[in-house]
């Protein structure tokens, strides 16, 4: 039997991991050959739906996280949890677990999750004075930090000295930059029914914060990084990305480089979670199988092997402390605290999350080019609540 | 040549060359961009001594083939376009040979529709058209990127515009010689018709070569995407690598040009014949 | 009769392939305008009426998308329909090498746009790095100031149009040069002999000889402006601020980012009504100047 796998075309080092992962599990079974399939990640949500749409999705699939709640409300996934050892499941790193349940059922398992904060260069900040926040709860205040910018902007000659990755297209921004929202005490929507949008997104605790984005941006502060070099070419002393950079500027700048956390809006500082995770469709035939290749990703050496090629939070608590990146004092430990902590806010919960993303994005895109916060986000809340309304508040039909 | 036509002469050749410039100087960075390794090619991108700059290496061309299997979306987007092409130049041609020579009821009614046709884009009906061919099951495969296409209102009209102009006396001759329709068209009119039926080729191939959102609708596997569709999949892999972009480009770019410059004189001359009616 | 059997079966391959593939899609979106219709969704389909009518005509999105369609319109056709005519009109002369030069104009229209889009991104590069900011600081001697064309509201439009335009205005110029060509030498001579001059010859012989041509040129272009689409996806997104969001780019998002199928269906027929109209209006025009 032929079983069809899907996963998003990553950067190249987790495509031959998961690839080598794939003929490994394949040599173990003379019955079951997995063909996998990498699909571009620019569009692999709209292939996703496209193939949801004609119904011959594949068996195993992964989800570019909270994109997963819009595929369980339409009814395209199975439960997985009579079909993973209980061990397994108690080993999930609790964010993975918030991920994957929708509905009280658990439908998809990550096989890492992800890390956001502030990469900086430690000599530039020790030139200016700046104190060394040594954990999320010692964050920056937002004046500590707009005062930072403004020192580390006087000597530098094009007063560009912040990185925000606006060479990116997409859910970046909604990954990147929600945080500030909740940091401030706002958030995309109300989380007690999911419902309503405005009011949370469009708050006067948003509108301040967005506009203290904006206001970095206006002044200079922040580099266009159409080469994607800010950072790693010495630019900017500061770089407000994941942890998939890690690697890159590690090899950069060595031990000058520090991780920090973002910095604190108001409420503390917030910061991302969530990343690509499997499920298996309804339409498999042999989801057993399925579920034992989910089983085979997520044994301790395979999630470090794929966590050791992508740098990303190993999913199962086994594997953080086994890492070197990770564990104990490890250069990305506040990656691994700040999930465990609750620091990392979960993106919303819900089907309408797709809309969500895109009307928060195009409100980024206009308050990036200097449009008003308030009428941005705004616009977003009332595009948001109208497709909640539109479906009935996406009431989830058990099957 | 006499004093005032040497300067009226170097005028036109100060303002051609001038506007060539601008054309060439994008294509120049395209061009020796892909040489570069990829933290250069941004380096002074303004600069245009930085153009023909001392680092020349085929690294990023090899890397291109080593990240993507080039060859393959190559042969894809030739295929797909060929098949298209070829189609469409049979089927559009019959179809607009009936409306300009032959006498049918409907044929002026329909004519208008085809006409109206011609304004609908791919972009409206994409969704519709996605819908259609998921129910017919034909995703994922060469047939949903060439059927939907070989039909072309734009080319029939084209055809028609063309064959209107054409001299009835050829056909006339041949009628009384007792042929039929089929045989006037393939025998008569179809050998006289060589520049609209190279303009309709090369229009449609252009088309087909640059094909970029109905592929990506879909289709998901390398063995059947086109090219523009591997050019995305640099551009949306982190960190970008302009090198390869512009690597992917010129590669893609030039067996299109060489056609083009090969063929140059049949296409202006099919153009002249059938753009001009308007 | 034969010859009517004969005559559909000339155009049955075509014609079926058109309403198949064409006619029907576009039925069925017309259709769809009145619904619901969303990209996978359990929840059943209803008629709504004229309900996503009503949203778009309110959407200040949907209705920048108008303006700028219009705008980009206006700004392109003049422009690039000017640019190649002037191009057509210097390669026609009697020089040597013309053939290269009408090469490299066209050389642009053999681009695939998303790769014209990607290239010309590094071209409007910001900061005085870049080439375009470079060339405007060199040719106003220092008076210009480096802008980030493709992220500033007043400025993104107008290099979405550059970009358009260089790389279709080879293509015009190839139709305004075979039409020149056209023109029989014997209409100058005769003018001449009467005394007309260079710039009379070209207003009453040139441009009258070429009214088709640029009829057909002005008509296409136009049609082509309202299907923008490629370069705002690829370069701007339709910012910023919507300065460059366009009918097209708000229907695909609106399918494909927020999924409402039904909601984009609409915005495809306001866009056909729109273009029917432009189609039929300058058609009108075209005849009435014939008469005149």
């Amino acid at each position: 039997m032929v079983l069809h796998v899907w996963a998003h075309a990553g950067q190249e080092a987790e495509r031959r991991v998961l690839q080598a992962q794939l003929e490994r599990f394949n040599q173990q079974s003379d019955e079951s050959q997995l063909k996998l399939t990498f699909i571009p990640e620019r569009d692999y949500n709209a292939q996703v739906q496209a193939a949801a749409l004609a119904g011959d999705l594949p068996d195993l699939l992964e989800f570019d996280g909270p994109y997963l709640y819009n595929y369980i409300w339409q009814q395209h996934l199975i439960p997985l949890e009579d079909l993973l050892p209980p061990a397994l499941l108690d080993d999930l790193l609790p964010s993975i677990v918030a991920q994957g349940r929708y509905a009280g059922h658990l439908y998809s398992v990550g096989v890492y999750d992800s890390g956001l904060g502030l990469y900086a260069r430690q000599s530039a900040l020790q030139q200016i004075g700046a104190r060394i926040p040594a954990s999320a709860g010692d964050a920056w205040s937002i004046d500590e930090f707009n005062q930072i910018l403004g020192k580390l902007a006087a000597r530098d000659s094009d007063q560009a000295v912040l990185d925000i990755k606006l060479n990116y297209t997409g859910e970046w921004y909604t990954y990147g930059f929600s945080p500030l929202l909740q940091s401030a005490g706002a958030d995309l929507i109300e989380r007690r029914s999911y419902r309503v949008s405005d009011g949370s997104i469009n708050n006067a605790a948003a509108v301040s914060a967005m506009q203290q984005l904006q206001s970095w941006i206006q002044q200079g502060y922040v580099d266009p990084n159409l080469d994607d070099a800010a950072f790693a070419g010495g630019r900017v002393a500061l770089s407000w990305v994941g942890h998939w950079e890690y690697e890159r500027y590690r090899h950069a700048h060595d031990t000058d480089l520090l991780v920090l956390p973002l910095p604190d809006f108001g409420q503390g500082s917030r910061t991302g979670q969530g990343s690509w995770n499997w499920g298996i469709s309804r339409a498999s035939r042999h989801p057993q199988v399925a579920a034992q290749f989910i089983e085979f990703l997520m044994r301790t050496d395979e999630v470090l092997a794929m966590c050791d090629a992508n740098g990303a939070v190993p999913g199962i608590k086994s594997a953080v402390q086994q890492s070197t990146l990770y564990g104990g004092q490890g250069p990305l430990a506040l990656f691994a605290a700040q999930l465990t902590h609750g620091v990392s806010v979960p993106r919303p919960k819900t089907p309408a999350y797709p809309v969500i993303t895109t009307e928060f994005q195009n409100a980024f895109q206009q308050i990036r080019n200097g449009g008003d916060a308030q009428q941005a986000l705004n616009a977003a809340a009332q595009k948001i609540d109208q497709d909640i309304a539109d479906n009935q508040g996406y009431p989830f039909i058990e099957q | 040549m006499s004093g005032k036509q040497r300067i009226a002469a170097s005028a036109v050749y100060l303002l051609l060359v001038a506007l060539a410039f601008a054309f060439l100087v994008p294509v120049a960075m395209m061009l020796s961009g892909s040489f570069k390794p990829d933290d250069q090619v941004l380096v002074q991108a303004g600069r245009l001594s930085r153009l023909f700059a001392a680092e020349f290496s085929w690294f990023n061309y090899r890397d291109v083939f080593a990240r993507v299997p080039f060859a393959r979306y190559l042969f894809n987007s030739a295929f797909i376009s060929l098949c298209v092409v070829a189609g469409g130049l049979l089927v559009n041609s019959l179809a607009a040979y009936a409306f300009a020579r032959l006498h049918w009821p409907g044929r002026d009614r329909l004519l208008l529709l085809v006409v109206a046709l011609m304004i609908i884009p791919l972009e409206a009906i994409a969704v519709p058209l996605f819908y259609e061919v998921t129910l017919l099951g034909w995703r994922d495969t060469y047939w949903v990127q060439i059927i939907p296409f070989v039909a072309n209102a734009f080319s029939i009209y084209l055809f028609y515009t063309f064959f209107l102009g054409l001299p009835r006396e050829l056909e006339e001759a041949a009628r009384i010689d007792g042929a039929g329709p089929w045989r006037i068209f393939f025998r008569i009119v179809a050998p006289n018709a060589k520049p609209v039926f190279a303009t309709v080729a090369i229009l449609s191939f252009l088309t087909q070569w640059s094909a970029l959102l109905w592929p990506l609708m879909v289709t998901h596997s390398e063995t059947v995407r086109p090219l523009p569709l591997g050019m995305a999949t640099f551009y949306s892999l982190p960190p970008l690598q302009w090198g390869d972009i512009f690597a992917f480009g010129v590669m893609m770019v030039t067996p299109v040009l060489l056609i083009f410059v090969l063929f140059q004189r049949w296409f202006v001359q099919g153009v002249a014949t059938t753009g001009v009616k308007g | 009769m034969k010859n009517t059997q004969l005559a559909w079966l000339f155009v049955l391959p075509a014609l079926s392939g058109l309403l198949c593939f064409v006619l029907f899609p576009f039925v069925l979106s017309l259709i769809l305008s009145f619904t619901n219709l969303r990209l996978g969704s359990p929840l059943p389909l209803e008629f709504v009426g004229f309900k996503q009518y009503q949203r778009i005509f309110t959407d200040a999105a949907f209705l920048a998308a108008l303006r700028n369609n219009s705008l980009f319109a206006l700004i392109v056709v003049p422009l690039q329909t000017g640019l190649a005519l002037l191009m057509a009109l210097l390669v026609n002369q009697p020089l040597r090498g013309m053939v290269i030069f009408r090469s490299v104009f066209f050389m642009p229209v053999v681009f695939p746009l998303s790769l014209v889009a990607v290239v010309w991104i590094l071209v409007l590069a910001p900061g005085p790095q870049g080439l375009l900011n470079q060339l405007l600081e060199t040719v106003t001697l220092g008076a210009w100031q480096a802008r980030d064309f493709l992220h500033d509201s007043a400025w993104a439009l107008a290099a979405i149009s550059l970009t358009s335009i260089w790389q279709g205005v080879g293509f015009q110029m190839v139709i305004l040069l075979a039409a020149l060509q056209g023109i029989p030498q014997a209409l100058y001579e005769a003018a001449r002999v009467d005394g007309a001059n260079q710039w009379q010859q070209f207003v009453f012989i040139t441009l009258p000889q070429l009214r088709n041509a640029i009829i057909f040129v002005v008509l296409v272009t136009t049609i082509l402006a309202f299907r923008l689409f490629d370069q705002v996806q690829i370069m701007t997104q339709g910012g910023p601020n919507h300065a460059t969001t366009t009918i097209m780019y708000e229907a695909v998002n609106s399918a494909f980012g927020s999924q409402q199928v039904a909601r984009a269906a609409a915005m495809t027929v306001v866009f056909f009504i729109v273009v029917l109209l432009l189609t039929l209006l300058q058609r009108a025009v075209g005849r009435q100047q014939g008469v005149n």
